[in-house]
């Protein structure tokens, strides 16, 4: 079941990714920014994934410590891994933008700033797991980190509200700018990333549970 | 309007397009080439698990006999 459940989305993922891309090739270039704008369509998607996932591991890490439940364990170091590679997605491809548009490839503000903290974070929290063999114990620091990792979030969000920045206000509920009808187009894209980011969240916690499989017949082996 | 237009006006905005195009091409690779490796980093990572998990069998079952 979970293994159809897979698969219809990861067709439907895609599905949606090769349909947004031949729908982005057939636009024209924007008026300020030219060509480099539809970049946009992965940068913003990318993010918001990110962000979702870190909610997602804030849940689960809440969920581990009052249920002491392996299963949202596996759930939180899954999630924060396709997390990573999403703001690191992310994180790149601003960079790039930012190279074209502004002329050089990083600026030390708020917004790029904090994301890259974020990153810093959650990557500390998965060499954190590394160094902690006791299931249990591993389990509990790591809960208790990424719910401290959680509180650069909302900085990352409201950053460019909060302080000026170099960086452009919000395409989504914010004051920036997008042509007409593109709009639809980048909620279509972030709807694929969100997808693509479940289905490997999924595949990921696959992983989790041969490792616990490993540990539990480790164990066995042990004792014989 | 068209008049105030110089070649050199024109050579600059196709040079300007020419870079926009190669940075958009340059930002799709990158974030591609990162779930991609990713992607292939989670493959890798299953086949070791399952061959951990064949070998954690196979001496489970020489201890059992």
């Amino acid at each position: 079941m979970r293994d159809k459940i897979l698969w219809i989305l990861a067709i439907a993922a895609v599905a949606l990714l090769t349909r947004d891309i031949l729908v982005m090739v057939d636009l024209p270039p924007e008026k300020m920014q030219g060509a480099i704008f539809k970049i946009i369509f992965f940068h913003v998607p990318m993010a918001m994934t990110a962000m979702a996932a870190c909610g997602v591991a804030l849940i689960a890490s809440v969920l581990f410590l009052v249920t002491k439940n392996f299963l949202y364990d596996a759930l939180a170091v899954s999630v924060t891994e396709v997390g990573l590679a999403f703001l690191a997605a992310n994180l790149i491809t601003g960079s790039i933008w930012g190279r074209n548009q502004w002329g050089i490839w990083w600026a030390w503000d708020a917004r790029l700033t904090s994301a890259l903290v974020c990153w810093i974070l959650y990557a500390s929290y998965l060499m954190l797991r590394r160094a902690i063999d006791e299931p249990t114990q591993r389990a509990t620091f790591s809960a208790v980190f990424s719910i401290f990792c959680f509180i650069d979030v909302p900085i990352v969000i409201f950053s460019i509200k909060w302080w000026r920045t170099q960086h452009p206000q919000p395409v989504f509920w914010g004051g920036g700018s997008i042509p007409a009808g593109w709009y639809a187009i980048a909620l279509w894209q972030l709807l694929a990333m969100l997808l693509l980011g479940t289905v490997l969240t999924m595949i990921r916690l696959r992983d989790e549970e041969s490792q616990r499989e490993i540990e539990s017949m480790r164990r066995m082996a042990h004792a014989f | 309007m068209l008049i105030q237009v110089s070649p050199d006006d024109i050579t600059f905005e196709i040079g300007r397009l020419q870079r926009n195009y190669q940075f958009l091409s340059y930002g799709l690779v990158a974030a591609w080439i990162i779930l991609v490796a990713y992607v292939l980093m989670m493959v890798g990572r299953q086949r070791k698990l399952q061959r951990e998990i064949a070998g954690l069998r196979a001496i489970l079952e020489d201890k059992r006999r």
